[in-house]
C-alpha cells in the first residue's frame, strides 16, 4: 500500500470515529494531510498511527493514550480546545482552526 | 538575550511552527527532537516534562519559564520582543 492510499484509507476511517464523537478533519487541509502522512510514517515505523504531536514512551499504557484518534482518552481537555492537541480534528461547529490554541493540560483545571 | 531550548518532534508541524517563530526572529536556540533521540536523552526528557506536569510538544524553555505548545504570543511576551 502507497502512503497516498494508506493516508485516504485513514482518513475514510478516522471521519467516521470521530464524527460520532463530535469532532471532524480540520478544515485546514494542508495540515491535515500533513498529520496524516506523518500518521502513514509513524505506522510504518511502530505498526501503529501515533499522535505525531505526543511522546511515544515504549510504555504501553500510556502509548495507548496517544494512537490516534486519540479523543477518548483527552475528552475533557479536547473538548475544551475544541481541538484534539495535534490539531487533525477539531469541533464539528470549528470553521477557522487558526484561532484555536494549544493549551497544556496543567493549564485547564482538569488535571 | 535569555536561553531559549526546546524538546520537539520531527513528526510535528508545531514543532516545525515553533522553531520557524524563533528563527524568524533572529533568535538563537537549542532543540532535540524526542522521536530522533537515543533511549536515554528520551527518558530525561520525559522525566523533565513530566516534573512540568507536561505532555504534549513542542515543550520550549526560554530561561526559567516553560511553555508547553506553540504559543508565540507567550514566546514574545517572555522574550519582550
Amino acid at each position: 500500500m502507497t502512503v497516498d492510499s494508506r493516508k485516504k484509507a485513514l482518513h475514510h476511517f478516522f471521519e467516521k470515529v470521530v464524527d460520532a464523537l463530535g469532532y471532524k478533519f480540520t478544515p485546514d487541509e494542508e495540515m491535515a494531510d500533513f498529520l496524516l502522512e506523518q500518521e502513514v510514517m509513524l505506522e510504518k515505523k511502530h505498526g501503529i498511527p501515533f499522535c505525531p504531536c505526543q511522546p511515544i514512551t515504549h510504555e504501553r499504557a500510556h502509548d495507548m493514550t496517544v494512537v490516534c484518534p486519540c479523543i477518548p482518552f483527552h475528552r475533557k481537555h479536547f473538548d475544551l480546545m475544541k481541538r484534539c492537541w495535534c490539531g487533525l480534528f477539531v469541533h464539528k461547529d470549528v470553521t477557522d482552526p487558526d484561532k484555536l490554541p494549544q493549551i497544556p493540560l496543567s493549564e485547564t483545571g482538569l488535571a | 538575550m535569555k536561553k531559549v531550548s526546546m524538546y520537539t518532534l520531527s513528526t510535528c508541524p508545531w514543532c516545525k511552527k515553533t522553531k520557524k517563530f524563533f528563527a524568524e526572529q533572529n533568535v538563537p536556540f537549542d532543540y532535540i527532537d524526542y522521536d530522533l533521540a537515543d533511549e536515554a536523552t528520551q527518558q530525561r526528557i520525559i522525566s523533565d516534562m513530566e516534573r512540568h506536569r507536561a505532555s504534549g510538544f513542542p515543550f520550549v524553555m526560554i530561561e526559567n519559564d516553560i511553555v508547553e505548545g506553540y504559543n508565540p504570543d507567550r514566546y514574545a511576551k517572555l522574550l519582550g520582543l
